[in-house]
């Protein structure tokens, strides 16, 4: 038998019972459908925070003191497996002598330290005081894209301050771009102006958009004055020390420059003498690298879930098939005495069960597309079709079709014809 | 494959067909008989005694116990299942007593069953089966389900479907059984035509009068050969008033054996 006839014959016989191959049909939807929605959900997710991880921070490098761990050449990311030197770990260490190098780095764009202001413990304006924290950056934290209003303070000008939206919005009254600040640093009081309003900063771990609540001062004259100091083994004075940098790179020269970092600070740095254990370099590439594969864990996991509800609706092709053989015990038999062979019985119906699955990816697939695209729409997040997941599903549908249906495909074919012509 | 015009169509050799039901059942014990080409006859005999088996055996769906059956020059024991399968869809034509159409099928597609089987083209087997049916009196009946049609409308389909590959041999397994008289007579009528055209019929049933249409009858009765007659067309054959009268009683009779 031709397999077009054969296709031809299948479908009449599943349109012959529309409600029972419907009804099939819906297990194979709800199991492909669960696997589309984890997976469109799932992939949404991962695509957005990625991506919005990536356009602020694709070309950043980040530089800690300490080993924390972060192999970059296991890719993997979390808890490192061993810890590494963890008293060694964000110990002030990165000198002004190393950021002076590493800014004149081939390859580097800027270099912008961060650390917070310990002696800080508030903020005042206007008779109103709320607890703040004050970190101590560079102008190079503020690229033009993060200034919602004003502009960055200047390094050197004890007088100016930038903070985060949300840091404003923490006064009553709309603290904003002009209004003077009081900051209490220990004993004493500073008074600043507010330069500037950014959505965040560069420089920190800011993984999923900019919801830090911020102040920012610049280093010169705050961290020189307030802030911690080593001994520069290669100037022999005591210096400002920082436990975190982070280095914009040309984008198209990360991965080079990070090991160009990485050799400088084995090989000469100050911070590379002062700390035990040197200090680990990570691209921001590579994180984004590991939290991609994290998340793609994630939906991998969650997905294998969906699997579950495809065995259930599999076990469902597979006993309507069976129930379906017995009834046409007699039209195999008819089908027998008019020459049709083994195989062709077998082929019909399988390719029954196949239709079957197929039809359940072909319903299930857009259905779990849409409520993929709803529970996106409901997180916010950008809808990403998972198109590597759609052709995972439908080959799916296929395969449980094949699986479900190959037993009592088998048992058809092995019916014996003249029982099967005296079967009423 | 091929037999030349004398070879006998079927050949049956000493053929013994035992069932293990139980303890052993011997449904055929020593059969020789052989059917011409073109040649219509009737194997007649009560339930059980043996007629069904020797339909199966001829019809290439079971095997011999021992001995041969040889159908158009084919030893059918030593046909693999699959060329069993191709000898059935080619060169034997089956008729049921209940007709035993494919019921989401049409009866254009019904016909078509074996030549589909056989792998004709779509359009050759449509033009084919259209042929047939119109042939059949069912010209206007192509597109019909086999629930659309009554039960000597289905019978004619099946007859068709029986010519459609113009095999051999036609076997026909009380083709009237479930059909009233008139349409019994018809029915008789057109294997008649189909065995005026050459193909050679062997018709199964367990009543006198249907198996006097064909031109020999052979008795089984108990697994063996009784006897065989030569019937004598003294007056023509299938007058439909002549068969009605005389199938009257069947119907009942029918009834109590439907395999």
């Amino acid at each position: 038998m031709k397999s077009r006839d054969g296709v031809r014959i299948a479908l009449r016989s599943l349109t012959g019972h529309r409600l029972r191959s419907a009804l099939t049909v819906v297990g194979i939807v709800i199991g492909i459908g669960t696997v589309i929605i984890f997976a469109s959900f799932g992939t949404s997710v991962q695509t957005d925070v990625v991506g919005e991880f990536e356009d602020t921070a694709a070309s950043e490098i980040l530089v800690v003191t300490g080993d924390v761990g972060l192999d970059p050449d296991d890719g993997s990311f979390g808890p490192p497996p061993s810890p590494g030197n963890l008293d060694s770990f964000a110990l002030p260490g990165v000198t002004t002598h190393d950021l002076e190098q590493l800014r004149d780095t081939d390859g580097v764009n800027a270099v912008i330290p961060r650390a917070e202001l310990d002696a800080v413990t508030a903020l005042e304006y206007d008779g109103q005081r709320q607890p703040q924290t004050v970190i101590a950056t560079s102008p190079s934290a503020f690229p033009e894209d993060n200034i919602v209003r004003g502009q960055s303070f200047e390094q050197g000008e004890s007088d100016q301050m930038v903070m985060t939206e949300r840091a404003a919005a923490a006064f009553e009254g709309n603290l904003s771009v002009n209004d003077t600040v009081t900051i209490e640093l220990g004993e004493e009081n500073k008074t600043v102006e507010v330069v500037g309003i950014v959505s965040q900063a560069r420089g920190g771990l800011n993984l999923v958009g900019g919801f830090s609540t911020e102040a920012y001062v610049p280093t010169e004259p705050y961290y020189q004055e307030y802030g911690e100091t080593v001994r520069s083994p290669s100037q022999g004075v005591d210096q400002a020390a920082y436990r975190q940098v982070t280095l914009v790179a040309e984008p198209d020269r990360v991965t080079d420059t990070s090991s160009t970092v990485e050799t400088y600070f084995e090989q000469e740095s100050d911070a590379g003498q002062v700390i035990d254990g040197g200090v680990t370099v990570q691209s921001a590439a590579e994180i984004v690298d590991g939290i991609e594969e994290v998340l793609g864990d994630i939906i991998r996991l969650v997905s294998g879930i969906g699997l579950l509800a495809l065995l259930v609706g599999a076990f469902g092709i597979a006993n309507i098939m069976l129930v379906s053989v017995t009834e046409r015990t007699k039209e195999i038999g008819i089908m027998k005495a008019n020459g049709a062979r083994n195989r062709a019985v077998m082929g019909l119906f399988l390719a029954e069960a196949v239709m079957l699955g197929l039809a359940g990816a072909v319903v299930g697939i857009p259905a779990g597309l849409a409520v993929g695209y709803g529970a996106s729409a409901y997180a916010e997040v950008g809808f990403t079709v998972p198109y590597g997941w759609i052709l995972v599903a439908t080959l799916m549908g296929i395969a449980t079709g094949v699986v479900s249906g190959l037993y009592p495909a088998w048992r058809a074919a092995r019916v014996d014809p003249i029982d099967a012509l005296r079967y009423e | 494959m091929a037999t030349s015009p004398s070879d006998p169509v079927v050949s049956i050799d000493n053929v013994r067909k035992e069932y293990q039901l139980g303890g052993t059942v011997t449904a055929l014990d020593g059969v020789d008989l052989l059917f011409e080409p073109g040649s219509y006859t009737a194997v007649m005999g009560p339930s059980g005694s043996g007629k069904s088996t020797l339909l199966n055996l001829v019809g290439a769906l079971d095997t011999p116990t021992s001995g041969d059956v040889i159908v158009a020059g084919e030893n059918v024991a030593r046909l693999s299942e699959t060329e069993r399968a191709a000898l059935r869809g080619t060169r034997i034509g089956f008729i049921f007593q209940t007709f035993n159409l494919m019921p989401r099928l049409t009866a254009v597609e019904n016909v078509a069953l074996p030549l589909m089987f056989a792998e004709w083209s779509r359009s050759r087997r449509r033009e084919r089966a259209e042929t047939l049916l119109t042939d059949v009196g069912l010209g206007d009946r192509f597109d019909h389900l086999p629930q659309e049609l009554s039960g000597g409308q289905r019978q004619r389909v099946a007859i068709a479907r029986a010519l459609s590959s113009d095999p051999e041999l036609i076997l026909a397994d009380e083709p009237t059984g479930n059909v009233d008289t008139e349409t019994g007579a018809e029915i008789m009528s057109l294997l008649r035509d189909a065995n005026d055209r050459g193909n050679a019929v062997l018709l199964v049933t367990h009543e006198r009068r249907i198996a006097e249409h064909a031109d020999r009858i052979i008795n089984v009765r108990d697994g063996v050969v009784e006897g065989i007659e030569q019937v004598e067309h003294t007056r023509p054959v299938g007058t439909e008033a002549e068969i009605g009268e005389r199938a009257v009683g069947a119907g009942q009779e029918t009834t109590g054996e439907t395999r």
